[in-house]
């Protein structure tokens, strides 16, 4: 079977029959009932905006996770409720999208697990030559007696899809394995995809990055929002206009408007926002009028590096912020969005480099000193403390002041975000998705922050309070706050910002203003690998 | 868990053909000792008598925390068990010695295996305080039940044999426990365990049963303890709970083998010479002796996660310059 | 057959005793829940207490009730240092280590004692304790209801400080979410470190309680150690009233247990019910179940 024959062409015998699978974390469903197929000898594609499900079907699937409802039928007979190491044995391979190498073993002792988990009895001989096959053929053969924890993250990709080979699978789920890839380790690994067709009869690959799936998969499966979206021949559902809005975060909800119709609703809402503005200039910090060059930056990081461990997350980033002005940073999953949010907030403390806040070096200081000095991030997923009520989880924010203050600031974020003030005494569990963002941003607020980051705000949430939330920060930047957005979604967010830089493999790809930036073909490229 | 233990020890030395050549010396140094008491007399022989003890002791720790990441406070529960067990057999009549051994280590692994469905259930933090409850339970419990003695514990009706004969039967445990070191340690089981120890849910995902790969090194550790404890009551020809169920055990093991190296091979018995040294310097003052564990325990959690043994090898390394070993973790960060 | 006065004493004891053992209990919950630190040496802290109360009525004739937040305090300074110096450079070195380093401050503090005070068994005398209180059916020693009074005061005051005051919130923030907590402000650290140190306090505030009701050793202190993880398991992680609840339950069931088996029953019924919660249902009997 190759990539790009016609589907029909792949056997007619049923692998993997998923019916209704569903499953639920307390409230949040994030797979909700999809039936899944794949027949032997096809090689099929999951794809889907970030929070879509897609990770937790690769759970479902691989047996990590166990359903809440519905049935999954691997070659004849039932496993739904086998565990994974059950599944794995009947020939069910997956990898991670963070791998998860055996760390203080060998690569080739990595590769054995599999082997002697599998034929506990077998030669050493006859096992050790398997795995040096395995490893020949995945491009690791020089570094068998390597320990794991030395390898750098393409080989730690490479050795995920070993470990998965060594169980001899009929299926094999690769889960994001492009992901934090350049270009050209893409066309390897495609290289590497096409050569495992002939052996491994059934491959899924979950992904996001749009031309590993265009290059290797014969059929796409689109989740969103836990839910199938579409499905059919790659070429098909690539060129589909909603696959496409969905995927690029084309405004979820206005799908008929045209992208001039988007921006001039934008705009509108905006000026409305504008009007607003002068009754929130009280919630922005030191309130300093939109930089007029002369004035210091508020905000400057010089040749910032950052990893972990072996990682390389961050590679040189010089980054500017004036006050009063509004940077978008984008980027694909795994460039490095969010370390820079974290290095900026002190979470986590740069390798390299040096960072200056309103002239004063803040290099590596811990992230409380960081938020008392005006830093505050709305982090990633939100981070609302669960057991704490709306009410407290604002209130904790504002540290340091009369508790007068601390009311006045009550007030005025119940006034941005009404829904709030009705859900004061709710636990932070028992509070929506979209109330929990705005929680998140209005504690954010509530310390006066000189410079706010708002990491990833509209993950998981529906259009609707998506664009309530945006409408939100509009008003806050018609106010004056400085703000950093770090996003996925491309076009709302460049309807709101002055500055926009694109991140890719840890150091910015792109800058300009949002015009430049939105006519530059490299911006889609950068995104969905391949200019339309 | 596991895996934050693992990147603070090193790997078994013990991997293919020089774990075999460690096991050789071992063994070849516990045969030597076999002809030690006509050279150190009688106290020489209670020290190497307690020193083999603890050296089995140490070996199967090692396997369940070192090498399995099964951190268990819980040793004297197997220990006592075995102790008892043996008691009983050798005072019902009619059997040997070697065979109410073997009889209080198979029951000290049906213990392990009985318990183990609820203790691994427990992850990390709470499957080492379960174990501590479990040594505990089963001291309380012994203390009441007077059907074993109650508080007073029971006594051997036979006499025990003479020292020179219990230390060659402690020699030949010591030897047992190497051997099943070098088994599992050394072969293809060590592969599963270590990696049920690195990452359980990603080596189920490559097809591990992790519970039967935990159990089988929990129940051999159990086995071996369980052995150890039997011959001590046979030394000590009376038991009582306080004695044989006492953290005491618990104790002493844990804190040999993190001072020794845990998970390196030879990291008991590195640990072993140093405790029991450390015990007759010490002997005049027992408090001191212990608090001073303590102390020295606290400095190598802190400074010398790799144990003693660690510490030599980065002497050495700096010594010779290059230690090119495969399998030496570096000291990096872990991915988040 | 026991009496009816004998069972009724005893379910009384049981729960006044239970109360008691709850304020031991209440600084190791706070520990694990917060810091998701198994302090070992929780033990030790209380027969510090102890021993702080003996000598503070021996030196200075203050009843040690009287003296018990001077006795708490000073235990919590004290341990303020082992947080700084042994505790908080293992942070990221994984859980055991820090644990393992608690059991060797155990076995440190047991033998210092040891050398410092003798292997004997203590007790502070105090007249007040053994006074014999009548109610009906019911006797108990004096001591158990001061002591469950005190006891119950204190709880009620942490969980006072924990749900209401501006400490509380940073407290239950950092336990909730660290990084988190520290990007909105909180100096996680020294959070910790409070924590750590009132832990100690309420550990401390405990033991002298325990000196005056009845007698104890240098090695005491393993067997609360053990029953106060019961009572923190039947409470629920981290959770200051359910700590109450579950030491009056134990305390209880304890007596039961001991009318029922035998009077050496009692500990071992603890540690029974302690392993069976344990296995089936390790976040505590009366946590919230989260998703």
């Amino acid at each position: 079977m190759k990539p790009g024959e016609d589907v029909t062409s792949a056997s007619d015998r049923i692998l993997l029959r998923a019916a209704g699978l569903t499953k639920r974390y307390g409230g949040v469903v994030a797979i909700d009932h999809v039936d899944l197929t794949l027949r032997s000898g096809e090689v099929c594609g999951i794809i889907g905006p970030n929070g879509a499900g897609k990770s937790t079907l690769v759970g479902l699937l691989g047996g990590a996770l166990s359903p809440t409802a519905g049935r999954i039928h691997f070659d004849g007979s039932e496993v739904t409720s086998l565990p994974a190491s059950e599944r794995a044995r009947r020939g069910i391979g997956r990898t991670y999208q963070i791998p998860r190498p055996f760390l203080d073993m060998t690569v080739e002792e990595n590769l054995l697990v599999a082997q002697y988990s599998l034929s506990p009895l077998v030669g050493t001989r006859a096992a050790y030559a398997q795995c040096r096959s395995v490893l020949e053929r995945t491009g690791l053969a020089d570094a068998a007696k390597m320990p794991a924890r030395a390898l750098p993250l393409l080989r730690r990709k490479r050795l995920e899809v070993a470990r998965a080979l060594a169980l001899r699978p009929k299926l094999l789920l690769l889960d994001e394995v492009g992901a934090g890839l350049i270009d050209a380790e893409v066309t390897e690994l495609i290289g590497l995809i096409h050569s495992l067709v002939k052996e491994i009869p059934t491959i899924v690959i979950i992904e996001h990055v749009i031309r590993l799936v265009r290059e290797c998969c014969q059929r796409l499966v689109v989740l969103d929002f836990g839910r199938q979206l579409a499905q059919g021949l790659t070429s098909q559902v690539l060129e589909s206009d909603e696959v496409a809005a969905v995927y690029l975060g084309t405004g979820h909800g206005s799908l008929k408007a045209g992208p001039s119709e988007r921006a001039s609703s934008a705009r509108a809402r905006l000026a409305q926002g504008g009007q607003r503005a002068g009754s929130l200039a009280g919630m922005v910090g030191a309130g300093e009028p939109k930089a007029s060059g002369a004035a210091m930056p508020l905000l400057r990081l010089e040749a910032i590096s950052a990893a972990y461990g072996q990682a390389k997350a961050l590679n040189g980033i010089d980054l500017v912020v004036e006050a009063g002005q509004a940077i978008a940073i984008l980027g694909s999953n795994g460039a490095g969005k969010t370390t820079l949010a974290k290095v900026i907030s002190g979470a986590i403390k740069p390798s390299s480099g040096c960072m200056l806040l309103n002239g004063e070096d803040v290099t590596g200081r811990s992230a409380h000193v960081l938020a008392a000095r005006g830093i505050a991030h709305c982090m990633e997923g939100r981070r609302i403390f669960q057991p704490l009520t709306v009410e407290e989880n604002l209130l904790i924010a504002a540290r340091g002041v009369s508790a007068i203050e601390q009311r006045r600031r009550l007030e005025e974020m119940y006034l941005l975000f009404p829904a709030l003030a009705e859900r004061k005494a709710a636990s932070g569990t028992a509070i929506s998705g979209g109330q929990q963002q705005m929680l998140a941003i209005a504690r954010a607020l509530m310390a006066k922050p000189r410079l706010v980051i708002f990491d990833e705000i509209s993950l998981g949430l529906s259009p609707i309070v998506v664009d309530r939330i945006y409408q939100a920060l509009g008003e806050l930047r018609a106010a004056g706050l400085t703000m950093l957005i770090v996003e996925q979604d491309m076009d709302r967010v460049l309807d709101l910002v002055d500055y926009v830089h694109v991140l890719e493999h840890g150091s910015f790809a792109l800058s300009g203003s949002p015009p430049e930036v939105k006519a530059n073909p490299r911006l889609r490229h950068l995104y969905i690998g391949a200019a339309d | 868990m596991a895996a934050q233990i693992a990147s603070t020890r090193s790997l078994s030395v013990g991997a293919g053909s020089a774990g075999i050549v460690a096991t050789a010396l071992l063994l070849l140094g516990l045969g030597a000792m076999i002809f030690a008491p006509r050279v150190v007399g009688e106290y020489g022989t209670e020290i190497g008598f307690r020193a083999l003890i603890y050296l089995t002791l140490a070996e199967a720790w090692n396997l369940l925390a070192g090498y399995g990441g099964l951190v268990s406070l819980g040793s004297s529960s197997f220990v006592g068990i075995g102790a008892y067990i043996l008691m009983g057999m050798l005072n019902a009549g009619g059997f040997g010695i070697v065979t109410a051994l073997t009889a209080s280590g198979l029951g000290a692994a049906a213990l392990a295996i009985m318990v183990s469905p609820a203790v691994f259930r427990l992850r990390g933090l709470y499957f080492t305080v379960g174990t501590l409850a479990l040594g505990e339970a089963l001291r309380l419990f012994m203390i009441n039940v007077s059907y074993f003695g109650g508080a007073t514990g029971i006594f051997l009706k036979s006499n025990p044999p003479p020292t020179e004969v219990l230390y060659v039967y402690a020699v030949a445990l010591a030897g047992i426990a190497t051997l099943v070191m070098e088994i599992y340690t050394g072969t293809r089981f060590s592969i599963l365990l270590r990696s049920v120890r690195d990452d359980e849910d990603a080596a189920s995902q490559v097809g591990v049963r992790a519970f039967r790969v935990k159990l089988l090194a929990f129940a051999v550790a159990s086995l071996l303890m369980g052995a150890a404890g039997g011959l001590q009551a046979l030394k000590l020809g009376a038991i009582e709970p306080y004695g044989m169920f006492g953290l005491q055990w618990s104790i002493d093991t844990l804190s040999i083998v993190i001072i020794g190296g845990l998970g390196v091979r030879f990291g008991p018995i590195v640990g072993t010479i140093f405790v029991i040294a450390l015990a007759e310097a010490l002997a005049d003052y027992p408090e001191l002796h212990l608090a001073m564990t303590g102390v020295i325990l606290i400095l190598v959690i802190r400074f010398a996660p790799k144990g003693l043994c660690g510490l030599g090898q980065d002497v050495c390394r700096l010594l010779i310059g290059r230690w090119d070993r495969p399998g030496m973790p570096r000291a990096g960060g872990a991915l988040p | 057959m026991p009496s009816v006065e004998l069972i009724a004493s005893s379910l009384a004891s049981g729960f006044l005793l239970g109360g008691i053992l709850a304020l031991t209990a209440l600084g190791l919950s706070l520990v694990l829940g917060v810091m998701r630190l198994v302090n070992l040496a929780h033990g030790e802290f209380l027969i510090a207490g102890a021993y702080a109360g003996l000598f503070l009525v021996k030196y200075t004739g203050i009843d040690p009730l009287l003296g018990l937040l001077v006795i708490g305090g000073v235990i919590g300074l004290l341990a303020l240092p082992m947080h700084q110096f042994l505790l908080m450079p293992l942070a990221g070195k994984g859980p055991e280590a820090p644990m393992m380093t608690t059991f060797g401050v155990s076995i440190i503090l047991q033998n210092a004692f040891v050398l410092a005070f003798s292997a004997d068994t203590r007790a502070i005398e105090r007249d007040y304790a053994n006074v014999a209180l009548t109610l009906g059916p019911v006797t108990v020693a004096q001591i158990y209801v001061i002591g469950f009074a005190i006891s119950a005061s204190v709880v009620g005051a942490v969980h006072i400080l924990i749900a209401y005051t501006a400490f509380g919130r940073d407290l239950r923030a950092s336990a909730a979410d660290a990084d988190a907590a520290a990007t909105i402000g909180v100096n996680v650290r020294r959070v910790h470190a409070l924590t750590f140190a009132l832990g100690a306090g309420c550990a401390a505030l405990g033991g002298t309680l325990i000196g005056i009701a009845f007698a104890f050793t240098p090695v005491s202190g393993a067997t609360y150690l053990l029953t106060d993880f019961a009572i923190v398991v039947l409470g629920g992680l981290g959770n200051i009233l359910g700590t109450l609840i579950g030491g009056i339950t134990l305390g209880v069931l304890q007596s039961i247990g001991g009318v029922v088996l035998g009077d050496g029953y009692r500990d071992l019924v603890g540690l029974a019910l302690f392993l069976v919660v344990l296995a089936f249902r390790p976040q505590g009997l009366l946590a919230a179940s989260r998703s």
